[in-house]
């Protein structure tokens, strides 16, 4: 038995001239939830595709519990999906949608009964078998989507988008609901989104995607913490981003010319004087003060340009020395006005450098 | 105070029925306008000397329909008329299942103007359309052929079931198909048991259309037909001027039989949840 439930072995997919994935290998484990994020157009659908057999990928080889299924047409393999659109077939009752893939199986019609109400059952919609798709919320449609996708207990489970198409209070609460079910029934799944606190929130773990490529590939807290490109720190979370020349290295501590600002930030392996490097800094991890109440090589002084209240916290747009932009928030009230000057602490710790240049 | 409440309330409840009455008079009218023409038809095929400015007939009489039927064949003529929308209606059908999948699922450059072209033998006048139809077809021989007639109603039919038959397709959701696949389906399973159900109410439809336009169509007919491919509609029309009008009557009552058979038939048969589901997919 594989260790991996699905692998993808350097799959390619080409429309004409566009390259939608390119060599993409990933390998998702047993029991995982593995979410493809990235914005659109990066190509997380069509790597989904490929999974399903949609697509036919170009080069390499796509592998679901050890076997490869490249060629294996899409009703051979056993999955279970979930839809955007919910994907429901209209014609049928909730109860009809759930029983179809059961009815193509070939099951007695009270083993198909007993199965039905028991995936109803787990999505909690038991009194509403008899409905018709259109008469139900689209809470409500996608619960039958997902009762519809596990009936049949598939080997794995694909989301598309399953929240993207429900109100905002909703999707907080499916979130949870599909992450109950899935850590529950021990099902691997592949999760597609775009929108990254919902990849935070129920991934083991997440694949970023760009451009066709997979960025990088971790848990919620490796990407958040120690992401691999600019692309990254960009695409999870608010980051500023600091471009600057290594003027020196002391021991856990890296000296950065920015612009004409000296910036302190931890060494990394193999930093070396006159290195240009990329460094970011989350706006919640720097810290404001009064002009002089803190000091220290990380201390930057600034004034404050803009101010936003955003109720549970408050958006600063810093100046620092003539020109180099930074985003600070902060939590509670305004503690700064537009012109003020401050202290600015950019923690050595967090203040992390992505990339460095050759010699 | 109380007393001024009521009055108005008065006031506004026999303005509310007065405009109640005003309504109910005008759909009265609208419904005696429609409908008397073919009251006045059906005593006819009955009656018996009703002449100048009497109400009703001076008596009553099944000879008329013993005319139609004995004298003027329409048995025969009734066999002809279903013939002939039979052969149109396969036809039509045959012609718009794969141009209504084209128009209705793929991208076609230029989709608008073929519609257009699609729907030009309904714009222009049915009689101009005739008359160039009818030139071609005696060149070929279809003058008076089965056949022929059809043809010449399938012209006017199948713009209708392109239509419908592409708003059909077009509707069917191509995620509903992959979901199917995914559950298990394969292809020839997913089409009885998702396509098949989706497109149903549409081809049904369609095909009620085109038999209908068939049927009751009397100018193609008129410049096509032949001793051998009288229809009901032009015999009936052909008794006028034989001067019989008792009889016509009773053909015209005769005509509108399968017409209502069809009503009935939609009314009863078609769920009409399904039918809205299979024309807007969700």
């Amino acid at each position: 038995m594989s260790d991996y439930m699905i692998e993808f072995v350097n799959v390619t997919k080409r429309y004409g001239d566009i390259v939608a994935n390119e060599h993409i290998t990933l390998q998702i484990k047993r029991g995982e939830l593995m979410t493809l994020l990235g914005p659109s157009g990066c190509g997380k659908t069509t790597a989904l595709r490929c999974l399903t057999g949609h697509n036919r990928p170009d080069e390499g080889r796509i592998l679901i519990d050890g076997q490869d299924v490249t060629d294996l047409p899409t009703y051979k393999r056993n999955l279970g999906m979930v839809f955007q659109n919910f994907a429901l077939f209209p014609h049928m009752t909730a109860f009809e949608n759930v029983e179809f893939p059961l009815r193509i199986r070939g099951l007695s019609q009270s083993k198909r009964r007993e199965k039905v109400m028991e995936a109803l059952k787990l999505v909690r919609l038991e009194g509403f078998g008899s409905h018709f798709p259109r008469q139900l919320s689209g809470g409500q449609q996608q619960r039958i989507g997902l009762a519809r996708a596990l009936v049949y207990h598939p080997s794995v489970l694909l989301l598309d988008e399953p929240l993207s198409n429900l109100d905002a209070k909703l999707r907080e609460e499916m979130r949870f609901e599909i992450k109950d079910l899935q850590v529950r029934l021990g099902i691997t799944a592949v999760y597609v989104t775009h929108d990254q606190e919902e990849a935070l929130a129920l991934s083991d773990r997440v694949a970023i995607m760009n451009r066709g490529r997979i960025e990088q590939v971790g848990t919620p807290e490796e990407i958040y913490e120690r992401p691999g490109s600019q692309f990254v720190a960009d695409f999870i979370g608010l980051s500023n981003f600091l471009e600057g020349t290594v003027t020196a290295v002391e021991g856990q501590m890296t000296y950065l010319a920015v612009d004409n600002l000296s910036l302190c930030v931890a060494t990394t392996a193999g930093a070396w004087v006159g290195q240009r490097v990329l460094a970011f800094v989350r706006p919640n991890e720097v810290e404001l003060a009064a002009p002089g109440a803190i000091s220290g090589p990380e201390v930057l002084e600034g004034v404050v340009e803009k101010t936003t209240y955003l109720g549970d916290k408050v958006d600063y747009r810093l100046r620092l020395g003539d020109r180099l932009m930074l985003r600070v928030q902060s939590g509670g009230i305004v503690r700064f006005k537009p012109g003020e000057h401050v202290a600015v602490r950019l923690p050595i710790g967090r203040c992390r450098v992505i990339s460095g240049g050759k010699p | 105070m109380m007393c001024a409440i009521a009055i108005v309330r008065q006031s506004v409840r026999s303005i509310l029925n007065a405009k109640t009455l005003l309504v109910y008079s005008f759909l009265l009218g609208f419904l005696l306008y429609m409908v008397t023409p073919f009251l006045i038809i059906f005593f006819n095929s009955f009656g018996k000397g009703w002449y100048g400015m009497r109400w009703l007939p001076q008596g009553w009489t099944l000879n008329w329909y013993q005319w139609a039927i004995e004298v003027a064949d329409i048995p025969e003529i009734m066999k002809n008329t279903l013939v002939i929308a039979g052969i149109a209606v396969v036809i039509s059908t045959l012609i718009a299942l794969p141009t209504g999948w084209a128009l209705g699922r793929r991208h076609i450059p230029g989709k608008e103007l073929l519609t257009a072209l699609i729907l030009l033998p309904r714009m222009i006048p049915a009689i101009t359309f005739a008359l160039g139809v009818a030139k071609i077809f005696y060149g070929l021989h279809l003058v008076d052929t089965f056949l022929g007639v059809a043809l010449a109603h399938v012209a006017l039919a199948a713009p209708y079931a392109i239509l419908v038959l592409s708003a059909t397709f077009e509707s069917l959701d191509e995620r509903v198909l992959e979901a199917s696949a995914v559950c298990g389906a394969s292809p020839v399973q997913g089409f009885f048991y998702v396509i098949l159900p989706l497109i149903l109410p549409g081809i049904l439809s369609s095909i009620i259309f085109t038999f209908t336009t068939s049927y009751n169509e009397f100018t193609m007919t008129l410049m096509t037909y032949g001793p051998h491919t009288v229809t009901l509609p032009v015999r009936t029309y052909l008794a006028v001027g034989e001067g019989y009008w008792e009889v016509s009557s009773a053909m015209a009552v005769i005509l509108i039989i399968p017409s209502l058979f069809i009503l009935f038939l939609i009314q009863r048969q078609l769920q009409p949840e399904k039918l809205v589901g299979g024309f807007k997919g969700v």
